[in-house]
């Protein structure tokens, strides 16, 4: 069997797998009313569509924003801190204002989320001069400014003695 | 019309989807078998075995359940941003093998949206949406799976070649700035910050640091509460003096008063309480080994036992204790936890305590033992 074979053969393997498991769950969701599958339907297209339309034109705002005022090194850790930022309010979304809370259960959304997101904003933004002071004062390896060179980079040759 | 001199990030492309799609790919699986297990562990099948050692297995394979699932919101977030420029390419439309994969990507991450929201909501007990989450989260996991299985069937070719290269296009990163290396690291630094500031609800010694976990791991008697006896209306009923737990085998029955409980020969276990929305602790249980209290009213070893609460019917008013967790030396119906009497919210007078087990099937306030007829 050629590596040809063998790959179209995974390939229809997972493509069928993929589509029965697929099928599968559109069969369960299907036994739901008719009202219930809409709200499914609608949940699963307006998450498709605050994403798409809002969410990612909204980072690539402040990434194209962001890259002309932050210059130089400085760009690498702010970008770095502003996946981690979007993680955290990400996360924090169900449990900031604790939608979810029940006065007979104490036990649930039970922290100070506000202050718990603003000490983790505070310390992921804490480490954006740091990480810039260490890639300034630690030495360039040679290997990362040859990957950082493009094939058409030459150097001049040493001098002739 | 001039178009924007704005080029996409050199950083996007199929070398860091590719390897962040691998990351993704195996927190999908693992996210997956252990949500199934969770399942299959509620709803019972023939075929499906699940032992009752190690004790704290359920706590790891639901903790893991969420853990792995939270993991993939950073994943996920990256993935679809190394990608979405691809949205407006040209043709828009195209002929139908476009539109058929354009569709398959579109139910691809409208699935994977839906079950990453509904399950983060879920573990703070958050409901806007209007459907009932297990099922709906059930069904949708398989139409996820089927679409990253359809994804990866679709990419194999373009995932192997865009492996098989080296990480940094150089001509395309200019000589400051991050590189696609810096991306890979970014994102991996991501899905520890996501398990630090949540996993604390199931891994003790990140607690302190899991400043967004839904449950602090603090409750009465140091364990939290999914579910309370307000919440279940069974207040009164468990306060009742002249409440009996019932045990039935047929046509032997057996009541017992909480004295009569608390006079019986007491077992203690360190056990762990683990909930299927992600959260877990480990304590001390005291009471009467359930294989004793159901030999005094001649139930065989190899019988289910059907647990009946106090609380009015309803999803979790009773549930089905398979043969092979109702003979386990560890399956108590407790009385004490940590030393005192239980609290109310945690199942008084009697619950039940069983190794390996999803803390909703652990029923509370019991009512009535039932010997099912094997």
């Amino acid at each position: 069997m050629t590596a040809v074979t063998g790959l179209r053969i995974s390939r229809g393997l997972l493509g069928a797998a993929g589509i029965a498991a697929g099928l599968y769950g559109g069969w369960l969701l299907w036994a739901n009313p008719l009202e219930v599958i809409i709200r499914i339907a609608v949940w699963a297209g307006v998450g498709v569509i605050v994403h798409d339309f809002v969410f990612a034109p909204l980072c690539a705002v402040i990434g194209v924003a962001g890259r002309r005022v932050i210059r130089g090194r400085w760009w690498t850790p702010v970008s770095v801190a502003g996946l981690f930022t979007v993680v955290l309010l990400l996360l924090a979304v169900p449990v900031y204002t604790r939608p979810g809370a029940n006065p007979t259960n104490p036990t649930v959304v039970d922290r100070n989320y506000p202050l718990g997101l603003t000490i983790a904003l505070a310390i992921v933004w804490a480490c954006v001069p740091v990480a810039y002071l260490v890639g300034r004062l630690l030495p360039v390896r040679e290997d990362q400014v040859v990957e950082q060179e493009s094939a058409e980079h030459v150097d001049g040759q040493p001098p002739a003695l | 019309m001039k178009r924007p001199d704005v080029k996409p990030s050199p950083l996007r492309g199929t070398p860091v989807t590719a390897r962040v799609g691998m990351a993704l790919g195996i927190a999908i699986v693992v996210c997956f078998a252990t949500g199934l297990i969770s399942h299959f562990i509620q709803h019972p099948q023939p075929w499906f075995y699940w032992p009752t050692r190690p004790v704290w297995l359920y706590r790891v394979t639901q903790g893991l359940h969420v853990i792995s699932g939270i993991a993939a919101i950073p994943l996920l977030v990256v993935k679809l941003w190394s990608v979405w420029p691809k949205l407006f390419e040209r043709p828009i439309f195209g002929g139908l093998v476009r539109q058929l994969e354009r569709a398959s990507i579109l139910v691809l991450v409208a699935s994977m949206l839906f079950q990453l929201s509904t399950g983060l909501l879920n573990t703070a007990q958050w409901y806007p949406f209007g459907f009932f989450f297990t099922t709906s989260h059930y069904a949708m996991a398989y139409v996820a799976f089927g679409a990253v299985l359809v994804h990866v069937a679709v990419k194999l070719p373009v995932i192997r070649r865009a492996l098989g290269e080296p990480l940094d296009d150089v001509a395309a990163v200019g000589p400051v700035g991050p590189s696609r290396r810096t991306v890979l690291w970014g994102t991996g630094a991501a899905v520890g910050l996501a398990t630090v500031v949540t996993a604390g609800q199931t891994i003790p010694w990140l607690r302190k640091a899991s400043v967004l976990a839904p449950r602090s791991g603090e409750g009465p008697q140091g364990v939290p509460i999914n579910r309370s006896a307000a919440q279940a209306r069974v207040l009164r009923t468990a306060r009742a003096p002249d409440y009996r737990l019932t045990v039935t085998n047929g046509d032997v029955t057996r009541a017992f008063s909480v004295d009569d409980l608390m006079a019986m020969p007491q077992t203690s276990h360190e056990l762990p309480i683990a909930c299927v929305e992600g959260w877990s602790v480990s304590a001390r249980w005291t009471g009467i080994v359930l294989a004793d209290l159901l030999a005094s009213v001649g139930g065989s070893p190899n019988s289910d036992v059907r647990m009946i609460s106090l609380e009015p019917p309803g999803p979790y008013s009773r549930t089905t204790l398979p043969a092979r967790h109702a003979r386990d030396s560890q399956t108590l119906i407790a009385l004490k936890l940590n030393g005192e009497v239980l609290d109310v919210d945690h199942g008084y007078p009697c619950r039940l305590i069983a190794p390996s087990r999803p803390g909703v099937l652990q029923t509370k306030w019991l009512a009535r033992i039932e010997v099912v007829p094997s």
